[in-house]
């Protein structure tokens, strides 16, 4: 309550037991006429949800008129025990639990407490059952894994199995090689130390490397390797692309050369990016 | 081997441009768990065990590139640029760690 807060003067003090009074009355009414006029499905009332609810509007009404601030519904609150007490015990006090009383105690105390309630449906129940279906995964993947490895053993994998479950060699010499005689000169250096040269403009080129599912299969360790390879790959066609682009503006070059690596999807997909100044070196 | 992310070098001459040398490597996914799973090494706020694998991935990155230049014949890298980008995704929180500058040959300037 945040009366708590505040200095308790009695004036307050009576005031909002005026509104919590004056909140419970009003719902009881409403209670009595849903009972008077059965207004009901299955035998249970609806008064049991509009009661609380009434007297929680006319409270927190009245007190934001008289004392400027919200008490917190506590006639709702009184109203549920009451309506609760009077409908299943006084009343009923032979009443069966079957489907129906359990999906009104539920409905009641949604309307009594609607945060709590809420979050044990949303996230308590829901929680419950992802982490349970996802124990289920946790348990039969690796026993699917464990099959799989023990068929596999009695049989070889074809080529095309092996060639689909890895990249291919990587030479990281071969690549070096490959790299630096396109007839092209890649500098990462901001400034050409007085060679003569023309500028042609600026230049980028990317390439994407998708995340391989069936790399996740793999050993961690031998997972990240392949994975690597497939980047060191990637990085050599992206600088082709470039270097290719401005060959074909009459370019020999190029300079401030930067090459990035960026993660561009939740599936794990990279981005390799490679931009920097176009140039001819006489 | 001289490496250094200037464009030229002091008191020295380049006489040739060789090219481009790069050098990537990865730390595994599992450098997190390792290093949550059993003693916590935090000394000072930092984790040495994480250094020390950033370390070992920086030295195999540098390495590779300094080999590479040396088979281009190249006695100095200029223009370095080292970086560490986070590739998370379904690889876990892979860390790849990319170095690559221009190797080229210099000569002392003799004034």
């Amino acid at each position: 309550m945040k009366i708590r807060n505040k200095e308790l003067d009695l004036n307050r003090l009576v005031k909002s037991i005026f509104c919590i009074a004056v909140g419970t009355g009003v719902g009881i009414i409403v209670y009595i006429i849903f009972i008077l006029l059965n207004i009901a499905i299955f035998g249970w009332n609806l008064g049991l949800i509009f009661a609380p609810l009434v007297a929680g509007y006319v409270e927190t009404e009245l007190a934001n008129r008289i004392l400027k601030e919200n008490l917190g519904a506590i006639s709702a609150f009184i109203l549920f025990i009451d309506t609760t007490f009077y409908s299943f015990i006084l009343k009923n006090p032979t009443l069966g639990f079957n489907i129906i009383t359990a999906g009104a105690i539920i409905v009641i105390l949604q309307a009594a407490f609607p945060t709590l309630i809420n979050y044990i449906f949303l996230v308590v129940i829901g929680g419950i059952i992802s982490q349970t279906i996802g124990s289920l995964k946790h348990i039969s993947e690796p026993m699917i894994n464990f099959a799989k490895d023990v068929l596999s053993r009695y049989r070889e994998e074809t080529e095309e199995e092996i060639k689909s479950r890895t990249v291919p060699h990587f030479d990281e010499s071969e690549s070096n090689h490959y790299l630096n005689n396109l007839n092209f000169f890649f500098l990462t250096s901001t400034d050409m130390n007085d060679k003569k040269h023309k500028v042609i403009g600026n230049y980028q080129a990317y390439v994407i490397i998708e995340n391989d599912r069936k790399l996740i299969h793999l050993e961690p360790e031998r997972a990240e390797k392949e994975f690597l390879k497939k980047i060191k790959h990637g990085k050599d066609e992206c600088l082709t692309k470039l270097s290719n682009e401005i060959k074909n503006d009459q370019g020999n070059a190029i300079l401030n050369l930067s090459i990035k690596y960026n993660l561009v999807s939740i599936k794990g997909d990279i981005q390799i990016s490679a931009t920097g100044m176009g140039l001819y070196i006489q | 081997m001289i490496l250094t992310s200037s464009n030229t070098l002091e008191n020295k001459k380049i006489i040739k441009y060789k090219g481009l040398v790069t050098g990537e490597s990865l730390i595994g996914s599992n450098i997190y768990k390792d290093l949550f799973s059993g003693v916590r090494d935090v000394v000072g706020g930092r984790t040495s065990k994480y250094e020390e694998e950033i370390q070992k991935a920086r030295d195999l990155t540098l390495n590779s590139m300094v080999d590479k230049a040396e088979e281009l014949g190249a006695n100095a890298i200029i223009g370095l640029k080292i970086s560490y980008d986070n590739l998370g995704g379904t690889m876990g929180n892979t860390i790849l760690v990319t170095a690559y500058g221009t190797a080229i040959k210099y000569e002392e300037n003799e004034d």
